[in-house]
């Protein structure tokens, strides 16, 4: 799977290499520490060990203990922290070693670090950046699977963000340590090292704005939106519409909150029916969100039902066939395509 | 890991108290109250064994001591005059009395520098305005907020530091080093390890003190916050202002250590414990804490072993005589934090004759007490505050919708 529009230009030939998504947050993480004395990175093994994924591989060298703390395993703690230094003028990066434990640290998150510029009528910011590896489809399990955005979408204050590309993840992830605003970012570990996504990056400094959705790829037939891994899903779903003589448009919405509606609209009134495709569980999930507004603000722009297709409403099981069982897959995103086009 | 400086539980206070230093208390008083709410087996260091070196207190001026004994009347009268207010109809929202705890209040804060951070809890109202109010209540620039401020929180107003966006106690301020305090009891003990971190990688030499309840002490976040702050070794001292009662659940319930310093020995930090009610007491501990913390030794844990004298709340004050057996509330209350003041300071000679007795607030509830219990100057005090507030428009409805995200410059 590739993304169809490749959002850089290509290099020429003797240019840069093209990068892998981990590589891309490592560099943002790297680059923004080096250019903000005031930053500091924390969260379980990220100094010594270089983080779990190696995400955070050669920031403790770079940047000494005082600014690369290896946490005890207490993510209330991190977090914590993360919003105290915040207070006293600290941007921090809290690595989560797996999205999933973000739990153990969910009121710091939401109590503490979401309400802190509400409850302070804009006087204190947290420019905290919490992120961490998420997603299914890699046999994670239970523990080491999860998308539980939807937790963090319905905690007024935070941002929630989610890359699918390099590209974004680079640049995502500097805007996010730049907003000023308490971000849950969400990186999918499956596409940590896949080389089919890798791209050449812009060897400037650059950043990808909040609440801009992508355009992945232009279609006339049905509007599919995603984010994520999922993205790549949708992609190779519209691959085999075109088989079937139809036109897909798909569209990454990248952040969730804030979340860009006109892009999602403009598509709509040209195809006249979404699918919203997303590996969190179905109910009160961020699909179901987007369908939401989409019903509520252009109804009349929709000739069939809106489809959601996430995961089901369990745990994400183990082994393969359980696993893929209960994902949202390509097969039922072609097949909710053609009966949305029938109706 | 560091010898505790002192161990006496309140029993022990007690016995020792009596002799010298406790008001109008009988032996038998002093007996029961061994056998209720302060119960307590170890057998330890009292204040009085630890003598050989001067004591923090015993390096204060008369001055300075004079105006702790101000403060708790402050902090008395606040309480005493909002539950007024409250009764009146004139305020919305959950009064969490302070009352009989003033010296914790007044005896920590006292010593600390403006510089330095405090993190107080519900019980705490009075925090806010005695932070670096030491000498400077006249003073409208200091670390710590004004009376108007307080107040304007308290009636909801504009004026408050959070434009009264959340109630009573949840307020702070970045620029006068206070955590802003939310519902959630110990969650402000991470964030003040990561203020003086922050503070720290600057070179600067601030410590930070949260307070808390014997109760938040269960909560996990407790933990995880003290061992951060030990492994760093960060400047934060945690004072938890034992009153023997989380809401409607008693100590006993809550922790299966008799001293709740005794958990400090698994962070590897000091423990101290004070007599909450005795403002000196609480000052010498805790400029222990702060002078270790701020050489670099790191945290440590100050129980102030102390009585809520009301209910949990207001809405709680009728169901607290209920579920507290009557004795232990009379017990609680014996030895209020102004009287114990005040005998010291007369056995000190800093106060004497007519002096010593001209405001007797101490032993009243505030339904009893009035004005005329209470020094003039701290009456006027308060009185600026209530009127400032009073003139104070409420805020604007449609600011409900704002400073949710910080938004782009």
């Amino acid at each position: 799977m590739a993304i169809a529009e490749p959002l850089v230009s290509a290099a020429t030939a003797t240019g840069p290499v093209a990068k892998n998504y981990l590589t891309a947050l490592k560099e943002a993480i790297s680059e923004e520490m080096g250019a903000n004395p005031e930053m500091i990175s924390m969260g379980e093994d990220i100094g010594l060990l270089g983080g779990a994924f190696g995400v955070t591989d050669g920031l403790l060298d770079k940047y000494g203990r005082e600014r690369v703390i290896d946490m005890p395993i207490s993510e209330g703690a991190i977090v914590g922290a993360a919003v105290g230094m915040a207070l006293n003028g600290k941007t921090v990066m809290a690595e989560m070693q797996f999205i999933d434990f973000i739990s153990c640290g969910f009121d710091q998150i939401v109590n503490m670090m979401a309400t802190y510029h509400y409850r302070t009528a804009g006087e204190v910011n947290i420019p905290v950046v919490v992120r961490g590896p998420a997603g299914a489809y890699g046999g994670g399990a239970l523990y080491h699977s999860q998308m539980n955005e939807a937790w963090f979408c319905n905690s007024p204050g935070l941002r929630v963000v989610c890359p699918s590309t390099p590209y974004d993840a680079k640049g995502l992830l500097k805007q996010c340590l730049r907003d000023g605003n308490p971000t849950i970012f969400f990186e999918l570990k499956e596409l940590y090292r896949k080389n089919e996504i890798a791209e050449i990056l812009p060897e400037e400094d650059y950043t990808v704005p909040l609440g801009k959705a992508a355009i992945r790829q232009s279609g006339t037939d049905i509007t599919l939106v995603s984010y994520g891994q999922n993205v790549y899903h949708c992609l190779a779903a519209a691959e085999e519409l075109t088989k079937l003589g139809l036109s897909a448009e798909v569209i990454d919405i990248r952040s969730l909150v804030p979340l860009d509606e006109e892009t999602i609209f403009k598509s709509l009134a040209k195809t006249n029916r979404i699918i919203v495709v997303n590996e969190a569980p179905m109910t009160c999930g961020f699909a179901g969100e987007i369908i939401s507004r989409v019903t509520t603000k252009a109804f009349d722009l929709l000739d069939a039902p809106p489809v959601r297709i996430t995961r089901l409403d369990t745990p994400v099981p183990w082994v393969k066939p359980l696993e893929l069982f209960v994902l949202p897959s390509v097969e039922k995103i072609v097949k909710a395509a053609l009966a949305t086009v029938k109706y | 890991m560091e010898v505790r400086v002192s161990f006496a539980p309140l029993t022990e206070l007690m016995s020792t108290l009596t002799t010298d230093q406790a008001p109008e208390m009988s032996m038998e008083a002093n007996s029961e109250m061994l056998g209720t709410a302060h119960a307590n087996g170890r057998n330890s260091e009292t204040r009085k064994t630890i003598s050989s070196e001067p004591r923090p207190s015993d390096l204060l001026s008369r001055e300075d001591c004079l105006e702790m004994f101000r403060q708790l009347y402050l902090a008395r009268y606040f309480d005493v005059r909002l539950i007024k207010e409250k009764k009146r109809g004139r305020l919305r929202g959950t009064l969490y009395s302070s009352h009989n705890q003033e010296a914790v209040l007044v005896g920590s804060l006292f010593g600390l520098k403006s510089s330095d951070w405090i993190s107080p809890i519900h019980r705490d109202m009075p925090a806010f305005f005695l932070k670096d109010l030491r000498g400077k209540w006249g003073e409208a620039e200091r670390s710590g907020m004004s009376i108007q401020e307080v107040c304007a929180q308290v009636w909801g107003k504009v004026g408050s530091p959070g434009r009264a966006r959340d109630n009573w106690s949840h307020i702070g301020s970045k620029a006068k080093h206070i955590i802003h305090s939310t519902s959630m009891l110990a969650g402000t003990i991470p964030v003040a390890a990561g203020v003086v971190y922050a503070d720290r990688s600057r070179g600067g030499d601030a410590v930070c003190l949260t307070f808390n309840g014997e109760g938040s002490t269960a909560q996990g976040i407790f933990h995880e916050a003290i061992n951060f702050a030990a492994v760093h070794k960060l400047p934060v001292v945690t004072i938890v202002e034992n009153n023997q009662w989380a809401y409607g659940t008693p100590v006993s319930q809550g922790s299966p250590v008799t001293d709740i310093a005794d958990r400090a020995r698994g962070f590897g930090i000091p423990g101290y414990i004070a007599d909450g009610q005795d403002v000196f007491d609480v000052y010498d501990k805790v400029a222990n804490a702060v002078a270790h913390a701020r050489a670099g030794n790191g945290p440590s844990i100050v129980e102030c072993k102390t009585f809520r004298a009301y209910g949990h709340g207001d809405h709680d004050d009728d169901r607290a005589n209920r579920y507290r057996d009557q004795e232990e509330i009379l017990m609680g209350r014996l030895r209020d934090p102004i009287a114990v003041c005040r005998k010291l300071l007369v056995d000190r000679g800093f106060l004497t004759g007519d002096a010593a007795t001209a405001y007797v607030a101490e032993g009243k509830s505030a339904t009893d007490a009035t004005n005329d219990d209470f020094p003039p100057e701290v009456v006027d005090f308060l009185n600026q505050g209530i009127e400032f507030a009073i003139a104070s428009p409420l805020p604007d409805a449609a600011e409900a919708g704002q400073w949710v995200f910080k938004e782009a410059e």
